[in-house]
């Protein structure tokens, strides 16, 4: 599948939000926005919570953007050659304007799946790590009301994915906690260095041996960079 | 074809760096305009004594060479009040609209860089109304006594239309004095003028060559955009010209009517205080550790030797460097300008000569940045082959005319306080795509570098924050046994004490403007 690359899988869902509104008039869609603008705040995304995620995005798409009006190409120009014998034809050859039929929250998201692209895996990590921030979100969106577990979870939003290949490219397919682990050994790597620099070899050894001793690179839970950390 | 530019139509300091051409003094003035009407008056007798871009010479043609020069340029309020129709100034770019000190979170201007910390010209510059920086006026001169007529001259001028503009005062110089004026001027040696900053490097060897100056015929190797072949030709005349070509082969995008913007372009402005004493104090402790010595390490910083600025890439060591130095001795001008000038990063694609955080490698990166890792080995980078239709494509759109002398005298070389710094000015056509992205992405930033946050060592906004200290590598061979030097915890270097986005508008411009008759429809 497209949306595999190596063991990274590139999940792209789409669900319909209902079309209606709260007493104080704002659409259910506009909650949907406001409350995952909050997600953004200082502090952890709920979706650091969720497990091997490498990078995600959240939006309400309002509707879809129409292209303008064909340029000069062969196709255009042979309906204008043939709209003298038919001015239907001419029309009929324009681009068709689409616009939804309601508004949907888009959930784009880049996880590590595995060798076989675990998509059922990561949804029910998902799902239990954070179901009851999901729930206020997810509820406004057509046919949520049947999930209830895990597994309806994971058939919904089966239901709701796209075949699209948005990859971001900014990290490897590693499974995440080691580039996790990673990205803390290069920069505590990098204060040793700055650290240590010019010292004698002995000295230099008997600090690495410490340093080794501390940052336990083989110990992939810890002392590491903890996820969705931005700041340091 | 070969493009001729219209050297009558342009001022001639958007040509001409009048530092290498006899002019080491130099005093700039900024008004505020009091009386829309009369202040147009004043431009317009300004504008027949503006230098223009015309030879200087004998021959048919050209003309005497003058004592003194003069050029003007206009804030986005001062065209404003110069009355500009609102349908030109919407064409001006958002960020000459914006000013300088409201673009502070791009260009880095924090911490002791911040606005507040400016020289009250720049301070309350778009604060109040009378205090707002409108008009620029530069004087260049051959001797003090010149530049002296010169400012004469120009006070005549204001006087002569009765406080319609204003000169501001505010700007700090020696003993904290407030100063009428900013006056710079080279730094001299032996009672010559030199081509040193107060750091001790010589300045401005890289500056652009464009399509049409017909000054800078001998000068492309290394100025201009390095090709497949490895010759150099001139970068696109509408990289520093409005109304011109540029690199993509578009106009850049100007203001209307065309005859306002034609052969105009943007001028930043910038006062830069050198911390003298810290850099002198960190030079001395990191050239006690550096394996290579404190000289090597001062190049290491600038990518040029600060004796005779011979550039590391031609001469990486003391040995390299005394063989560069028994061939610069003997060679003639032309010869030894080449030897300064005509070098690409070819052979030093990972930076083991001239590290990726050098001055110059950021300011100008020439073909370096079509860059690859190397996976044969660790820590090496090769040539991306072919990456690009020229090997400097990420390069020729980002380059910037300098300008400016510097300013004030070091006294003590272990203080940082006093009146001693760089006054820039750097032309581009577009603010945004080049100046701005070169502060922002190049000198305070390394990934383009591949050097993560690492930022430029001499211009850099390094951080005084304990969490966010700032460092450098200063790479080495990745075929040797060497390890790479860090500089780390460095201090700031260079503040902003002030500066401004100016428009320097053609001789046609000049006079549209002084009469009122800028059209756009």
């Amino acid at each position: 599948m497209a949306n595999i690359s190596g063991k990274a899988y590139a999940l792209t869902i789409l669900s319909p939000i209902k079309n209606g509104y709260t007493e104080e008039q704002i659409a259910y869609a506009d909650i949907v926005r406001t409350s995952l603008q909050a997600w953004n705040n200082p502090g952890f995304s709920p979706m650091a919570q969720v497990p091997q995620t490498y990078l995600c995005r959240y939006f309400v798409l309002d509707d879809v953007y129409t292209e303008s009006l064909p340029g000069a190409d062969l196709r255009s120009l042979w309906a204008d050659v043939l709209a003298i014998i038919s001015n239907t034809f001419r029309i009929s050859m324009l681009p068709k304007q689409d616009q939804l039929k309601s508004r949907y929250l888009v959930f784009s998201c880049n996880f590590y799946g595995g060798p076989t692209g675990d998509l059922d895996g990561y949804l029910r990590g998902m799902w239990n790590t954070i179901s009851d921030q999901i729930q206020p979100i997810w509820s406004y969106c057509y046919g949520f009301e049947q999930v209830n577990n895990a597994e309806s979870f994971v058939a919904y939003m089966k239901k709701c994915q796209l075949p699209a290949a948005l990859f971001f490219v900014g990290s490897n397919d590693d499974p995440l906690p080691e580039q996790l682990k990673a990205l803390y050994l290069k920069q505590e790597f990098t204060k040793f260095a700055v650290a240590n620099q010019g010292l004698d070899a002995a000295k230099l050894r008997a600090n690495f041996q410490e340093f080794i001793n501390s940052v336990q690179p083989n110990n992939i839970d810890q002392p590491t960079w903890p996820a969705g950390k931005f700041t340091v | 074809m070969t493009q001729q530019l219209e050297l009558t139509d342009i001022q001639g300091n958007v040509i001409r760096a009048y530092g290498r051409f006899g002019y080491p003094v130099a005093r700039y003035v900024f008004f505020n305009i009091r009386d829309n009407s009369k202040a147009r008056e004043f431009v317009g007798a300004i504008t027949k004594r503006v230098t223009t871009a015309v030879e200087w010479g004998d021959h048919p043609g050209q003309i005497k060479q003058p004592h003194w020069t003069l050029n003007i340029a206009f804030s986005y309020q001062g065209l404003k009040e110069l009355g500009l129709p609102r349908t030109s100034l919407v064409g001006f770019s958002p960020e000459f609209a914006s000013g300088m000190k409201e673009r502070k979170d791009i260009l880095g201007d924090d911490g002791p860089s911040s606005p507040e910390y400016w020289d009250p010209i720049w301070c309350y510059n778009r604060v109040e109304r009378d205090k707002d920086v409108h008009i620029f006026i530069s004087i260049n001169a051959q001797t003090g006594c010149d530049r002296d007529e010169g400012y004469r001259w120009l006070l005549n001028q204001v006087s002569f239309v009765n406080g319609a503009v204003v000169i501001l005062g505010g700007h700090i110089g020696d003993n904290d004095e407030q100063f009428d004026y900013q006056d710079s001027h080279a730094v001299m040696e032996n009672d010559q003028p030199t081509a040193k900053e107060h750091f001790g490097y010589i300045d401005g060897i890289g500056d652009p060559v464009f399509e049409g100056v017909p000054y800078d015929v001998d000068r492309l190797p290394g100025r201009g955009k390095q090709m497949d072949d490895g010759t150099w030709v001139p970068l696109a005349t509408g990289e520093f010209l409005l109304g011109h070509i540029d690199e993509a082969h578009e106009y850049p995008p100007a203001p209307d009517p065309v005859l306002l913007s034609r052969n105009g372009t943007y001028m930043i402005y910038r006062k830069l205080h050198q911390n003298v004493g810290t850099f002198e104090s960190y030079l001395e402790e990191h050239g006690q550790k550096y394996p290579g010595g404190k000289e090597l390490l001062a190049a290491k910083f600038v990518g040029r030797w600060r004796d005779n600025g011979a550039p590391l890439v031609s001469a990486p060591d003391e040995a390299s460097k005394d063989d560069f130095n028994a061939r610069f001795d003997v060679a003639n001008p032309i010869e030894r300008d080449k030897m300064l000038s005509d070098f690409t990063y070819d052979d030093d694609m990972s930076g083991a000569k001239c590290p990726f955080s050098a001055h110059i490698r950021r300011i100008n990166p020439r073909a370096s940045l079509q860059m690859v890792r190397d996976e044969t080995t660790p820590g090496a980078m090769k040539i991306s082959e072919g990456a690009f239709d020229t090997p400097g494509a990420l390069t020729n759109r980002r380059r910037l005319l300098r300008r400016g002398l510097p300013y004030g005298e070091v006294k003590d070389r272990l203080r940082n306080n006093g009146n001693h710094g760089i006054v820039i000015m750097m032309l581009n056509a577009d603010i945004n795509r080049q100046f701005e992205f070169v502060q922002q992405q190049w000198v305070n930033y390394g990934n383009d570098f591949i050097a993560g946050n690492d930022k430029e060592i001499i211009l850099g906004n390094h951080s005084a924050d304990d969490k966010l200290l700032s460092k450098a590598v200063l790479q080495v061979d990745p075929n040797s046994d060497e390890a790479p030097y860090i500089l780390s915890k460095i201090p700031r270097f260079v503040e902003t004490r002030g500066g401004e986005y100016f428009f320097i508008p053609s001789m046609t411009a000049l006079r549209m403007i002084a009469k009122g008759i800028v059209d756009p429809t």
